[in-house]
């Protein structure tokens, strides 16, 4: 497995790493994706991919609005830097 | 150890007054926990409030529920009102809970009184507790050794008698496998038989809460509290009351898959496990030898599915609503871009890392038919196997893990490794069967080993049934 794009994958997750730990986990992700990829054994011809969940049946609810609830000023708090009512960022480029 | 029913009762006879109760058990934690660091915060100003509340309900005469004034303990990435939930993360060391996870919601209607949060790997990723940006919970059997993970908190605390019950949330075995290590019963219900509002998102379309307890009663009493339907979480659903529930020993059939008893099974493990299934033959029970051919392609399944959904639901740690505290002491950034890939450095650990890169890569373009697609294909497979299996029998039973306990630090190095600790309990989850973990016995050394009843989807109230049945078994 190449991992020459470890550089553009960090990009993508948002993630910033040392070189040193750049170099582990693409050692790492090597073996764990040549782990993975005994699933290429598997016989799947035909067969519908599967999400998930088990009762499966469509969930309907009525268009109403629902009871507000203040929690604005407990979610705020875990905000690093913030003005007021607003979360507070550095600028875009 | 002390049940429930029994706790129930003393509290209705005014044997013991429930701060009394709330207390003693803050006692214990007080003594054990400088050792075992099950606990990542505690709740005890609250509980010994909340507990004087119901005490002045017994007083007046009221009638109390089952669960009212009995203490308990949460996974803390369980979202908790006005207390501080971390997720075992830095990223979250800050957060507290502007609401209650419905399995909060739903104890705290009853009474049960939270003492705290427990330790677990970050945002749930591992099989040992170590991966904690906290610090590691230790084995109450053996202090050198994990308690497993990443519910490692909750079934340290159960086991070690510092909270009657805990809940856990299990992605690929989290609730089953600490349970095994620890000794005590840990519960996985069908995917969906409780709601997941609340709960920090691992990978959504695996993640299930349940109880870890002293005894399969006790996770019953839990498990019929915090089940249910609930408008928030679209997957949840209420369980069919049809289903026949109380079946004797004698009218079911087990199955046992040949594939959990092979190579890499520790002989003790193997040998105590073959024992109460021929206690259970001898109860009259039909034992079937069943194949599951493709079983052992759920743990690779597991790896490009759980990654996939944990490298989405992990976006939304930005850095604006919740950073690290290293970053609040003033850390200055020059562009959003920045921010985003010093914070996300910063407040992620290693395992979450890694993770979240295998994640994206799994997804991106060129390799989602290859990987995620596949892996989608073979859960079906799995799901379609599994299914024939429960038509030929009842219950199937495998030892929950291949080893018991290991130490501390044994498999730090390779995640391989550690991914394996997990092989036995990951395909009820690809396929959302309910689970539980009883205790068997012990080795030599005097570690728990773990046996896993799986039953088919919705079986949950026979599961438990048949499991309180092969508990007794294993006491005679």
């Amino acid at each position: 497995m190449d991992f020459k794009g470890i550089d553009h994958l960090l990009e993508l997750v948002h993630l910033e790493l040392n070189e040193e730990e750049k170099g582990k986990i693409s050692k790492d992700l090597a073996q764990i994706l040549k782990y993975v990829s005994q699933l290429s054994k598997v016989d799947t011809k035909g067969v519908e991919p599967m999400n998930g969940g088990t009762f499966l049946e469509n969930v309907m609810r009525e268009d109403k609005l629902g009871k507000k609830e203040d929690k604005h000023n407990q979610l705020k708090k875990a905000a690093p830097s913030r003005q007021g009512d607003y979360f507070k960022t550095p600028p875009i480029v | 150890m002390i049940m429930i029913e029994e706790l129930h009762q003393k509290l209705v006879n005014k044997e013991i007054s429930d701060r009394d109760l709330v207390e003693s058990y803050f006692d214990i934690i007080e003594k054990k926990d400088s050792q075992i660091k099950a606990f990542l915060t505690l709740n005890k100003n609250e509980a010994l409030a909340q507990a004087t509340i119901v005490d002045r309900k017994i007083q007046q005469g009221e009638e109390i529920g089952l669960l009212t004034g009995i203490p308990f303990a949460a996974k803390d990435n369980m979202i908790t009102e006005g207390i501080r939930t971390t997720a075992g993360s830095k990223i979250l060391e800050n957060y507290i809970g502007s609401y209650d996870a419905f399995v909060i919601q739903q104890l705290k209607k009853e009474g049960a009184i939270l003492l705290g949060k427990t330790n677990l790997d970050e945002f749930a990723m591992g099989s040992s507790t170590e991966n904690s940006a906290f610090f590691p919970t230790r084995n109450p059997y053996d202090l050198e050794r994990v308690p497993g993970g990443s519910s490692g908190g909750s079934a340290a605390a159960v086991a070690s008698g510092m909270v009657p019950f805990a809940l856990g949330s299990d992605t690929g075995g989290s609730i089953r496998q600490p349970a095994s290590f620890c000794g005590t019963v840990g519960f996985k219900p069908t995917y969906g038989a409780v709601s997941r509002l609340g709960l920090i998102a691992m990978a959504s379309s695996l993640d299930v809460i349940g109880p870890l307890a002293q005894s399969v009663e006790d996770a019953e009493i839990v498990f019929k509290y915090i089940k249910g339907k609930d408008k928030m979480d679209s997957t949840s659903f209420d369980l069919p009351s049809t289903e026949k529930k109380d079946r004797p020993i004698k009218d079911l059939r087990i199955g046992i898959p040949e594939e959990y008893f092979g190579e890499g099974v520790d002989k003790e493990v193997k040998e105590k496990i073959k024992e109460v299934i021929e206690k259970i033959e001898k109860a009259g029970a039909k034992i079937e030898k069943i194949n599951l051919a493709n079983n052992s392609f759920a743990l690779p399944c597991y790896y490009i599915i759980m990654p996939a959904e944990v490298s989405t639901n992990l976006a939304r740690y930005d850095g604006i609503r919740y950073a690290p505290l290293s970053v609040k002491e003033g850390q200055v950034f020059n562009t959003l871009h920045d921010l985003y890939f010093k914070t996300r450095g910063l407040g992620f650990g290693r395992e979450v890392r890694r993770r979240l890169v295998l994640g994206t890569y799994i997804l991106s373009k060129g390799y989602y038919e290859a990987y995620y697609k596949k892996a989608q294909r073979v859960r079906r497979l799995l799901t379609q196997e599994w299914k024939a299996a429960f038509q030929k029998v009842d219950f199937i039973i495998t030892p929950t893990t291949p080893t018991p306990a290991f130490k501390l630090g044994e498999k730090t190095n390779n995640p391989l490794s550690m991914y394996l600790s997990d092989i036995f309990t990951v395909g009820a989850n690809i396929v959302g069967n309910p689970a539980i973990n009883l205790k068997a016995g012990e080795t030599k050394n005097k570690l728990p080993i773990g046996l896993q009843i799986l039953g088919a989807h919705f079986s949950d109230y026979s599961l438990l049934s048949f499991a309180k049945k092969v508990e007794r078994l294993i006491s005679l």
